[in-house]
């Protein structure tokens, strides 16, 4: 057995919109990236401070498998999901999909991935791949965000698809078994806008969409007091580039795809509003990328006084604002 | 943000970026990562003082290897318990050298499976000096035996020799 003949490996922003994206156009459905993540209401903000991870995080997207979820149900797409506790059962039925020639989708932890670079290996139970074949005793593996095919030895991919932990992964397979080729996306795009805006501005939970944002502004000045040295503390604030710049996201903590996703979604919708929309969350976006870049700069240069967190907090807080006016013109433009 | 703006030339870490095009649509390009590109060596500066202070700790017997490789690769209390299958009381008590030294080997492998080092890095860290890295190159190899591994030291040259 080798690689999947027809199978067109793709790089994508993120793992699981990528993944998506390529199942779904191998399917025969045309769609993009920024569409299936607008349409799934990708767009998120959260802070988070749980012992799951080694220090307080953020999220920038929705909750993993949400997309999926989501996508599936507001397109009509039936997938073929099942997660495996049998580690010999889970191994035959991805070699058994290979046989049968069908690209796979698998949950894994991404610490696992040997092909990336040793610095971006991280343990993360919920990265996103898809099978594509074997050959050699190894697994043909296309990663949304390896620049070519890959290969990962059977007993990697093991231990990917079984890590234990914060949402293991438990084998879970997924594909598509009924892809529509034609579908019309003025509803779902409406669907999509409508839950962001909830989310980003609607629910009742302090550390969740805008409220996130400023908890996020507020605690980075408390993070000097939980780092355990000058050198942590320069991590995790260059972590703050990481994650909103590296961590698949397109840029910006995913507002570089969401302006994207926008700009399709007025010529769908032949809405004006929602074009001058998508430039201003590219706008937004450039702001939040210079969060980024200047996160990494004080953190480079141990510059971690009280001003320049003072400094990160505003910056921080500004896009709370500008996203909360965002949001807010966002609804009464898609009610 | 503009192509031109965005666009790094660093091919070790290449990824998708969504930018503003010439034309003013917005779409994907493939660009290599800023900050790797600009602070890869200090990741690694503070990975490697971060190695050495807990190496000395380990080595004082104030934490144990669980602790060690648990912060190293950035691993949630919580998340580490949850793989091992353990309380968040008793992975506590396993930082502790003297509790660690107690530990069933079954245990122990268990950790080596999920930070991904062979058993014996459980026991002893092998430290090369910073001169002599590109010279030697040091593999520890599993066998059909779980509980022994061989650890196999090169010269580089030598690893070279046997290629041709």
């Amino acid at each position: 057995m080798s690689k999947i003949n027809d199978f067109e490996h793709k790089m994508g922003a993120h793992c699981e919109t990528g993944t998506l994206t390529s199942l779904f156009n191998y399917a025969g459905l045309e769609i993009t990236e920024p569409m299936i993540f607008g349409i799934a209401n990708g767009i998120f903000f959260g802070y988070l401070e749980t012992d799951t991870f080694p220090f307080p995080t953020f999220i920038v997207r929705s909750r993993p498998g949400q997309i999926r979820k989501n996508i599936t149900k507001r397109l009509g797409i039936k997938l073929f999901e099942q997660k495996y506790k049998s580690v010999e059962k889970g191994e035959a039925a991805l070699d058994e999909l290979i046989n049968k020639n069908i690209p796979t989708a698998a949950q894994v932890d991404f610490f696992y991935m040997d092909y990336m670079p040793e610095w971006q290996r991280v343990h993360i139970n919920v990265h996103f791949i898809i099978i594509a074949g074997e050959k050699d005793d190894k697994y043909i593996v296309s990663d949304s965000y390896y620049p070519r095919i890959a290969e990962l030895s059977r007993e990697s991919m093991r231990k990917a698809r079984w890590a234990g932990g914060h949402m293991p992964p438990k084998g879970f397979l997924f594909y598509p078994v009924n892809v529509p080729q034609k579908i019309d996306l003025k509803k779902p795009i409406i669907k999509g806008i409508k839950t962001a805006c909830r989310n980003m501005i609607g629910l009742p939970v302090p550390f969740i969409g805008v409220k996130g944002i400023y908890k996020f502004a507020d605690k980075v000045k408390e993070w000097p007091k939980i780092a355990r040295d000058t050198e942590h503390l320069s991590h995790e604030i260059m972590k703050i580039n990481i994650l909103l710049e590296d961590q698949g996201t397109g840029g910006a903590g995913f507002r570089f795809m969401y302006a994207s996703f926008l700009q399709q979604a007025s010529e769908i919708l032949s809405n004006s509003d929602l074009a001058d929309m998508s430039k201003r969350m590219m706008k937004n976006g450039d702001e939040w990328r210079n969060i980024s870049y200047f996160a990494a700069k004080i953190g480079k240069n141990r510059d971690l006084g009280t001003d320049k967190l003072e400094e990160l907090s505003d910056l921080i807080r500004k896009r709370g604002d500008e996203e909360k006016a965002f949001f807010t013109e966002l609804k009464k433009i898609i009610k | 943000m503009k192509e031109k703006d965005l666009y790094v030339d660093f091919s070790p870490q290449q990824m998708i970026y969504y930018v503003e095009k010439d034309d003013s649509s917005y779409g994907p390009i493939i660009s290599g990562s800023q900050l790797s590109h600009d602070y890869l060596d200090d990741f690694y500066y503070k990975k490697r003082n971060l190695e050495k202070s807990l190496r000395d700790q380990i080595a004082k017997n104030e934490i144990s290897p669980v602790y060690y490789y648990m912060i190293l690769q950035e691993l949630g209390m919580g998340d580490l318990a949850s793989r091992v299958g353990v309380g968040k009381r008793k992975l506590k008590r396993h930082f502790k050298p003297s509790c660690f030294n107690n530990l069933r080997l079954k245990m122990i492998k268990k950790y080596a499976e999920i930070f991904n080092v062979p058993l014996s890095s459980m026991f002893q860290v092998v430290i090369v000096k910073d001169d002599d890295r590109k010279n030697i190159d040091i593999q520890k190899m599993r066998t059909n035996n779980d509980s022994f591994e061989l650890l196999k030291i090169c010269a580089v040259d030598k690893m070279e020799d046997k290629k041709s």
